[in-house]
């Protein structure tokens, strides 16, 4: 399986490679400025970072091709995820409330990607922006009291957002976020 | 998962193809430092140079006990004496990336000396991931500039040698267990040391009374540890903030300075979340940093803040 890691400048991006390289997974950082073309992968992640999704989002540079055109799973984090939902046609922007640190979800509905999460449970997060409104190709599937949209999907594609940082040590669950999106790549590259 | 027999092999091998001739390493003495000494010293053996430099903002005995402990690995010491150097670079430096951007400039001024006596064109460092990531580029926030990378000067003549760059600490301890290193357990220390937990000019008059007050705060909390009453925490420190209050000692007005106490539980020093010690030891902590250090701490708080939003040190 060989999954890489786009990097948008994130505190955590590094960490997103540790959790695929503990998993077996054949990855790299990539800058976000790499051609599709040159990617030969099963699945993306799309990284958070300090880029501000209503001003910057031009610095998430080839990551729209990537959703235009890619035939494997993709999973945004934090500002990837963001990002994923303006491109569908969505708005993101400043949250009222931004969240730093320990924060609570709750799942609103079943997904695939959450396989074997218990809700409520405790996540870390780290973001000033949040969407605001989801397009109508996703459904959204978790929450937190300051943030609508911790987890959405696209309704056909594979394409996933989560709003916190599966990555980090602290977020409950973050390894098997991590291993329900292996299994989501398995079972698309067939 | 992470297996430290392969990095080993792996990076002697690249160590041996790296390094020509003879390089310097800068030895703190931290968990870091020591396991990429140990790393390097197998790969080209004695045409390794230790540094370490007492900086005059190390903690108490520390640079004795590091000087003991590096020697009895094996690494051919050197001690640099450099308290006048680092606080005549910190005169008057106020902003946390001015303090660290001097320490850095300082330590590799150190180095280069030291350097160009053995005619070595390497220096090796410990930098693990938090270190590069933190000190930010390109679309990367500059979160805080560290010593050993974001501080270091543009003209620096010497190439550096990394070989702990992708590894968070966690993974450095289990390298530093199968290297067979006693202190591979030891808690993190920064390379700027005390100077970056005095809020504010560092000068050495205030590193001494942080220097004290982290002496108490390590001592109380390791016996807690040790009796059981709470686990040992990943990181654990006092800070001498910049806030002076009133209080009354011996029935006198007193005005000085207050401590914060820092306490945290990490894997990786990426997040942290502070550590939930019982309040009788905090209370503890506290008495006894107000009545062994009467005229300057009259007040202790306790930091609670996780990681995000704050950082685990407070600059």
């Amino acid at each position: 399986m060989r999954i890489f890691v786009v990097d948008n400048g994130g505190q955590w991006t590094h960490r997103e490679w540790r959790v695929l390289k503990y998993l077996d997974v054949d990855t790299e950082i990539i800058p976000n400025t790499t051609p599709l073309e040159e990617l030969d992968v099963d699945g993306l992640i799309l990284s958070g970072g300090a880029p501000r999704i209503g001003e910057e989002a031009l610095m998430l540079g080839n990551s729209g091709d990537y959703l235009d055109k890619a035939d494997f799973p993709i999973m945004g984090i934090c500002v990837g995820a963001q990002f994923m939902a303006l491109h569908f046609g969505g708005e993101a922007g400043p949250a009222e409330i931004p969240e730093f640190g320990k924060t609570t979800v709750t799942i609103e509905e079943e997904n695939e990607l959450f396989k074997g999460v218990t809700s409520p449970f405790q996540v870390w997060e780290s973001h000033n922006d949040e969407v605001k409104v989801l397009p109508d190709s996703f459904k959204n599937f978790a929450r937190s009291d300051n943030c609508a949209h911790q987890a959405f999907a696209h309704k056909e594609k594979p394409f996933y957002g989560v709003q916190f940082h599966p990555e980090v040590e602290h977020t409950e669950f973050g390894e098997d976020i991590f291993k329900n999106f292996l299994d989501i790549c398995a079972s698309w590259k067939k | 998962m992470f297996d430290p027999e392969k990095f080993v092999n792996k990076a002697i091998e690249d160590l041996k193809e790296a390094i020509s001739g003879t390089a310097v390493i800068a030895c703190s003495g931290g968990v870091d430092s020591t396991v990429a000494a140990v790393l390097v010293a197998r790969a080209i053996g004695d045409r390794l140079y230790g540094v370490h430099v007492d900086t005059g903002y190390m903690r108490k005995n520390e640079s004795e006990d590091v000087a003991e402990l590096l020697r009895d690995m094996g690494v051919n010491l050197q001690v640099a004496i450099a308290g006048e150097e680092f606080s005549e670079a910190l005169k008057g430096a106020v902003e946390p990336e001015a303090k660290r951007k001097a320490i850095g400039h300082t330590f590799i001024r150190i180095f280069e000396r030291y350097a160009k006596e053995i005619d070595a064109k390497y220096l090796v460092q410990g930098t693990i991931a938090p270190d590069w990531i933190e000190s930010g580029g390109d679309l990367r926030d500059v979160i805080k500039s560290h010593h050993n990378v974001g501080a270091l000067p543009e003209d620096m003549d010497m190439s550096l040698v990394e070989p702990l760059r992708d590894l968070y600490k966690d993974e450095v301890r289990k390298v530093g267990r199968y290297l067979g290193i006693s202190i591979a357990e030891k808690q993190p220390f920064p390379g700027p040391g005390l100077a970056i937990r005095i809020i504010g000019e560092a000068t050495l008059e205030k590193a001494e009374i942080v220097r004290e007050a982290c002496f108490i705060v390590e001592d109380e909390l390791e016996k807690a540890a040790e009796a059981g009453k709470m686990e040992i925490p990943w990181q654990y420190f006092a800070v001498l903030t910049s806030a002076k209050t009133v209080g009354v000692q011996g029935d006198v007005r007193a005005y000085g300075h207050t401590v914060a106490v820092r306490a945290v539980q990490s894997i990786d020093g990426m997040t942290a979340a502070y550590s939930k010690v019982p309040h009788e030891v905090l209370e503890k902590i506290s008495i006894r940093i107000t009545n062994t250090m009467p005229g300057k701490i009259n007040r202790v708080v306790y930091d609670i803040t996780n990681k995000p939003p704050g950082t685990i040190e407070w600059e």
